[in-house]
């Protein structure tokens, strides 16, 4: 019934996410966008560094790309990713939101206006406040909304902001995001 | 933490507004850009809601240009993408620019004017600065203003330094900028033989013989039609083997772009004209 998934993380999410992609089945039956805060002058690495582990092939997409089931869309370095409402990557080099480029709030935001109720958002560890608005509007649009537990995370600032400004559905350990994705049909 | 949210039949009445009133056709842009930056023009100037912006840009001129320069996304920073002004500074510039007549670079959309500078400092350094000629357009006047002036937001002055330093191991970004009270400025001798054209939003007035285009990160705000539509007038306006550059996250991909471009370097985004 999901159409896809929205995960989001800063300092401390590494780990985290790299064991999430190196849980998920082969045939993961959505697509997984990824905004994770990056050095912005520091183009690769990053998508190589999470392919490495990764069941599903990890990318920075293209300007209007289409999002496709199975496959993972990490936001590039110094660009914003929206998600438009025909299911496209729309890429930005608008101002910094929450001193952030890419800012986890304007992908969460977009991917709820793209995707609605259809939706389920995770926020991970991370050491400021971007998401927290995001998560709280994919709430808003009937999304599913998970927040890493802030007792296992590294940083709790990120998740503790948005436990404070959203009733989550879940507050799920590592271990629990990985079991729960695995019974998604 | 809330912001005004702009809906879909509300974004619908602004572009037909901006149509009918000042003839300036918004639909084929990036509908969620589109969205953001007329929401930031109704929170920056208290105008409440879409009716509120709507009452007041049908008789504001000075809104609407306000609106232009808005739509024209800023460059974030001078030399973004170091690496493209690496290959630029070492092979590009040297082996094409010397001895070949002319060179005319266009910046389709100046926007805040980092690529431009960026552009001349390079040439500059490498003494071929004499041998080009720079058009730069922009569909917002003000954009223009502010460039010829040389104007930029002085909050840019670390990231611009820290990407000089990842280019050239000596000399220093402040030999070509000073600061007046809280405003810096680029030394405008940089693009003294610079054209400058305010276009219209169909740019049918386009400069023809053209040898490079740079246009990165602006075509992102458009819609695949208009992507396809500028990729055109920026083909009729090269020379045959004339280059184009676009951002390292964007891509020419029309039906049968391929008869029109070679992608001649994947990683900076670099495309050459065919010859026939």
């Amino acid at each position: 019934m999901y159409k896809a998934l929205v995960i989001g993380g800063s300092a401390g999410s590494f780990q985290v996410i790299t064991r999430i992609l190196s849980s998920l089945p082969k045939n993961f039956p959505l697509p997984v966008l990824l905004c994770l805060h990056r050095l912005k002058h520091v183009r690769s690495g990053f998508v190589e560094a999470l392919s490495i582990k990764s069941t599903i092939p990890i990318v920075e997409p293209f300007d209007k790309e289409t999002i496709k089931p199975g496959k993972g869309y990490l936001a590039p370095a110094n660009y914003h990713m929206y998600i438009e409402l025909n299911k496209r990557i729309a890429l930005s080099t608008e101002e910094p939101v929450n001193h952030s480029r890419p800012s986890i709030d304007l992908t969460f935001e977009t991917a709820a206006q793209a995707y609605r109720d259809k939706l389920i958002g995770i926020i991970l560890s991370g050491a400021n406040r971007d998401g927290a608005y995001g998560l709280k509007k994919l709430k808003q649009a009937g999304g599913l909304a998970i927040v890493q537990d802030p007792n296992e995370c590294q940083v709790k600032t990120m998740t503790e902001a948005s436990l404070k400004l959203t009733t989550v559905d879940h507050i799920f350990t590592t271990e629990q995001i990985i079991k729960f994705l695995l019974n998604l049909k | 933490m809330n912001r005004y949210e702009l809906g879909i039949v509300d974004t619908r009445n602004i572009i037909k507004t901006l149509q009918d009133v000042y003839d300036y056709d918004f639909k084929n842009y990036a509908l969620t850009f589109f969205k953001r930056r007329v929401e930031k023009i109704i929170i920056n100037n208290n105008l409440k809601d879409a009716d509120g912006f709507i009452r007041k840009i049908e008789t504001d001129k000075g809104l609407f240009e306000q609106f232009l320069q808005e739509i024209c996304v800023e460059n974030t920073e001078m030399f973004r993408d170091p690496s493209l002004w690496r290959v630029l500074k070492e092979e590009f510039f040297p082996q094409i620019v010397p001895g070949n007549g002319n060179f005319k670079i266009w910046f389709p959309e100046v926007s805040s004017g980092e690529e431009l500078f960026s552009t001349a400092i390079v040439l500059k350094k490498l003494n071929l600065l004499k041998d080009v000629q720079f058009i730069a357009s922009s569909i917002s006047e003000l954009n223009i203003e502010k460039t010829t002036k040389g104007l930029f937001d002085p909050k840019k002055d670390e990231v611009n330094e820290a990407n000089f330093t990842r280019i050239y191991n000596e000399g220093d970004l402040s030999d070509f900028y000073s600061h007046e009270e809280d405003k810096a400025y680029w030394d405008t001798s940089l693009i003294e033989n610079t054209k400058f054209i305010k276009q219209n939003i169909i740019f049918d007035d386009y400069p023809k013989g053209v040898k490079l285009v740079l246009f990165r990160n602006q075509m992102i705000y458009y819609n695949q039609i208009l992507q396809e539509r500028f990729t055109k007038i920026i083909y009729n306006s090269l020379v045959p083997g004339g280059h184009f550059i676009i951002g390292n996250n964007e891509k020419i991909d029309y039906w049968n772009s391929d008869k029109d471009f070679t992608l001649i370097n994947a990683d900076e985004g670099i495309y050459k004209k065919k010859l026939v």
